[in-house]
């Protein structure tokens, strides 16, 4: 190992580890470009373009959360926009209750996160003690997100209201008054400062690539640090991390309530984003489509799945401007993955450089007793 | 008179209820039942079995052959499809869903792009009958009376057949039914076909009542895999039947008690409270209960 | 050797255990004591596998108590009796294959260490494993034997006071089995229980313990090694593999 990686290694202590592919100083460079052309992007890219990439980083913490419980610790979830839905939801129904009195949504945008946790803990609480099988559990969490899907669409009835939100059917969530038919954006107060983050604009853009920064390293420590290992443990061997004397079902349920965290962040930005939210978030469509970014970007690696959400969102709006077949697409770009790259794109191309480094090394370590010898 | 309108209306209710279970889930029973492979794409088998019926049925076909010829196709898209995709993924539960999921997208997306969204309706035969002042269609009855014949011929078939001696050899054991000379890869690809075929009857059997479109699929998919989960791997044909008396059961209640939607949720908390308290089903227990009192008549 | 008048670490009363129609552990009555080194042999089938996953908690008994140190455990879970100081390695699952050696040693390590010491303790334990330096070496890419190792190492880590080990040296070679026979011998010098399930009985005479016989889910004898090896009804119902 090269000393500028080990000694980089040392002073990011936690941020590399066993747990994540990219270590050293290659990596972090690399890193900070992409970070570093994402923050310059509103400098040479249209304003409708950045309203697009605004979306794309909110895919990033989707896919983020769905690698984190699948990938890690082996719970695979096909109904992850169940909690992206109720988060959106629950910040649209706080912000429109709440924005007149308070002036700000900081209140609502705590409820878009901790409403689908609080759902996560009841829903996975009863799945993981039951001890159902994985797939079960995989299904039943679409069934959820189809259900609530289902429910949602029919409180077309004006009876339907939460305060003065109207849950409005398959017209989406609105507030109940005639005059304003658009949900509030992010509007964050501290005392006397408020800033408010249009779903349109460039400063709205810079939230979410900070936030998705902050999501992205934030768990690169977690998957590194003891409870990373945990996780790891609980996806390889269950039984086996049992008897060592771990409660592999709380490890289960607290890292299902973390994942739910993130996807209601996302259901929240997405609200803000669009002013808006409506039953097919809860939709197959919402669902796959997360499955299908972590499972071609890479399941077992952070990086990979975000790398996989964000380029193939970019693919998808590039279709989508040819015509319908985006999501054929998909579906095909995941099955031939699966069949031809199981771990995904990105670990494999990672794979493949690391064999290249090692082979290379090995071969130079073998010359050069060689040399030595005439 | 008004009293028997009531129950025999509850009664109708819940054969149909139960024939709708046991069509969408037949095909899925022999393949998440048998092969432990879970093919999320089951309701796009019954898609292309739907198609396939109105279309030849438009073309003057009749129904009960256009619904043969359904379930023909299906079954040949199933067996190229466990050819070419499923068999790489069966020892590998997660990754099937996944890949099947896809499938299951690229079907109703690929036939949204060539058919549209467009939605195909056939008329339903027999007509209806009335008691006191309600009518009862006659199609319904018929639909429980072929799902009752479908599970009897699964049966049959698995019991009797050399091909379901050798299937069950397989399922067993692959490598020691290889070594006795089954030939697996056969087995595999044949019962999964029959499992497509199975579900693509029954898609062409929804035709007739149902909407068809590219999105027919989700409709069954779920509720299928539910019925079948619910059933357990342990006897997968009385655990169809129980989990199917069960099911309908609660959501016939429901529905009457409060309205279609609850009663839909009904029955998916049913089936969560069923699996909560016997995670591998009704059968398993049930298995389980004939081993005790075997025993406990054996010992006295 | 420690005296049947102290108080069992384990003892199982009236254990049984029905798979089916099939009865694994027929009303067992047994008993280990603290610092014991305590083998256990027996024809294929006679439940030893099945007594060790009941103790741990793996599977529920059918009907029979199971006392830790004097407490009823019958009701706790897996991890709870874990961390009462039970531990065990099983016959099949053992490591984590698809990790490298620290990884696999560091889960373990972490019960009873801060992250900090823990490559120090993993240096430690591969040294006494004969592992010494294969800390970044993928689980997969050792041999059977040293994944072995590993594994008993992995239940040493959290410090046990009790150790199940079942089959520790199913396919090792002659030298490796000798060499597991020390690492046991070892681990027990140093005050931990170890209960061993073997079918090895050059290892089992090198053990020279105490040891049971179950037969049909029943204690059938027990006595020091060399007694059973004297014993004529063993031989009958063990034919052949002694």
């Amino acid at each position: 190992m090269n000393s500028k990686g080990s000694a980089l290694d040392k002073y990011l202590g936690l941020l590399n580890g066993p747990q994540t592919m990219g270590r050293g100083l290659p990596f972090w460079l690399g890193f900070l470009a992409i970070v570093a052309a994402l923050a310059l992007g509103p400098e040479f890219l249209s304003r409708y373009q950045i309203i697009n990439f605004s979306n794309f980083l909110i895919s990033g913490f989707m896919a983020l959360s769905l690698c984190l419980i699948w990938g890690y610790c082996g719970v695979l979830s096909l109904g992850q926009a169940a909690f992206f839905g109720v988060g959106g939801y629950a910040y649209g129904v706080v912000a429109i209750n709440l924005l007149n009195a308070h002036g700000n949504t900081d209140i609502a945008f705590i409820a878009g996160i901790i409403i689908p946790v609080v759902f996560a803990a009841i829903v996975g609480g009863i799945m993981f003690y039951a001890r159902l099988r994985g797939v079960y559990i995989a299904i039943l969490m679409l069934v959820i997100s189809l259900v609530i899907g289902t429910f949602m669409r029919q409180t077309a009835d004006p009876d339907y209201t939460i305060g003065a939100a109207y849950l409005g059917g398959m017209n989406g969530l609105r507030p109940d008054s005639p005059d304003d038919p658009l949900l509030p954006s992010l509007i964050f107060g501290f005392g006397q400062t408020i800033q408010e983050f249009d779903g349109r604009s460039v400063s709205f853009y810079y939230l979410t690539l900070g936030l998705l920064v902050a999501v992205y390293l934030g768990l690169r420590c977690l998957v590194n640090s003891s409870y990373g290992y945990f996780l790891v443990g609980c996806r390889e061997d269950p039984e086996r991390t049992e008897t060592f004397g771990y409660d592999v079902r709380r490890i289960q349920l607290s890292v299902f309530c973390i994942s739910a965290a993130i996807a209601g962040l996302a259901g929240t930005l997405y609200t803000a984003w669009g002013t808006y939210i409506h039953p097919d978030g809860f939709g197959v469509a919402q669902n796959i489509l997360v499955v299908i970014w972590v499972a071609v970007g890479g399941r077992k690696d952070l990086s990979a799945a975000l790398i996989g959400a964000l380029v193939l969102e970019w693919v998808s709006l590039r279709l989508a401007s040819e015509g319908e077949y985006a999501l054929l697409v998909m579906g095909a770009i995941l099955v031939s993955v699966m069949l031809l790259a199981p771990t995904g794109v990105v670990t494999t191309i990672s794979d493949v450089i690391e064999r290249l480094r090692t082979n290379r090394a090995q071969a130079e370590g073998a010359k050069a007793p060689e040399i030595r010898k005439p | 008179m008004e009293e028997f309108a009531l129950i025999f209306g509850y009664i109708y209710q819940y054969l149909d209820n139960i024939g709708f279970l046991i069509l969408a889930a037949s095909g899925l029973i022999i393949i998440f039942g048998m092969m432990g492979v879970i093919n999320m794409a089951h309701g796009e088998l019954m898609m292309i079995g739907a198609y396939i019926t109105a279309f030849t049925y438009y073309a003057g076909v009749p129904a009960p052959i256009a619904i043969l010829l359904a379930g023909v196709g299906a079954g040949i898209a199933g067996i190229i499809l466990e050819r070419l995709v499923i068999r790489f993924f069966y020892k590998q539960l997660l990754s099937s869903l996944v890949v099947t999921w896809g499938l299951s997208l690229m079907f109703s997306q690929g036939f949204l792009l060539i058919f549209g969204p467009s939605i195909l309706n056939i008329p339903t035969p027999f007509g209806n009958f009335p008691i006191d002042e309600q009518t009862f269609g006659i199609y319904r009855l018929v639909l429980f009376g072929i799902s009752m014949a479908m599970i009897a011929g699964v049966w049959a078939v698995f019991t009797f057949t050399r091909f379901g001696t050798h299937a069950r050899a397989t399922m067993e054991d692959p490598e020691m039914a290889d070594a006795l000379g089954v030939n697996t890869r056969h087995v595999y690809a044949l019962t999964f076909g029959l499992g497509s075929a199975l579900g693509g009857i029954a898609g062409g059997m929804f035709a007739l009542t149902a909407t068809i479109s590219p999105f027919f699929g989700i409709n069954y998919t779920p509720l299928a895999f539910i019925t079948v989960v619910v059933g357990g791997g342990a006897n997968v044909i009385t655990g169809l039947l129980a989990s199917v008396l069960a099911l309908a059961g609660s959501q016939t209640l429901v529905n009457n008690l409060v309205n279609v939607y609850v009663g839909y949720l009904g029955m998916m908390g049913t089936a969560l409270i069923i699996l909560l308290v016997l995670p591998r089903g009704i059968s398993e227990y049930l298995e389980r209960r004939k081993i005790r009192t075997e025993r406990a008549s054996g010992r006295e | 050797m420690p005296g049947e008048t102290d108080t069992p670490i384990i003892e199982v009363r009236d254990l049984v255990k029905n798979f089916g129609g099939v009865r694994a552990v027929a009303g067992l009555d047994m008993s280990i004591y603290p610092g014991e080194l305590h083998c256990i042999i027996g024809p294929n089938g006679a439940g030893k596998s099945t007594l060790f996953k009941l103790v741990m908690g793996i599977q529920r008994p059918s009907a029979g108590t199971i006392f830790y140190q004097g407490r009823n455990v019958t009701r706790l879970k897996p991890f709870e009796r874990a961390r009462l100081g039970l531990a065990i390695k099983f016959q099949a699952m053992e490591v984590y294959q698809e990790l490298t050696v620290f990884q696999n040693l560091f889960i373990p390590l972490r019960r009873h260490h801060r992250p900090k010491q823990i490559p120090e303790q993993a240096a430690h334990l591969l040294e006494q494993l004969h592992l010494a330096g294969t800390e970044e070496k993928l689980v997969s890419n050792l041999s059977h034997g040293q994944q072995q190792w590993l594994a008993i190492g992995m239940s040493m880590a959290v410090r046990p006071e009790v150790l199940l080990l079942d089959e520790p040296t199913a396919g090792m070679s002659p030298e490796e089995v000798s060499e597991t026979a020390r690492i046991v011998k070892d681990l027990n010098a140093g005050g931990t229980t170890i209960v061993v399930i073997e079918h090895d009985m050059a290892f089992i005479r090198n053990l020279d313990s105490r040891t049971s016989v179950l037969h049909y889910g029943k204690l059938f004898a027990q006595a020091s090694f060399g007694e059973i090896e004297q014993n004529e009804d063993v031989h009958r119902i063990y034919l052949g593999t002694m």
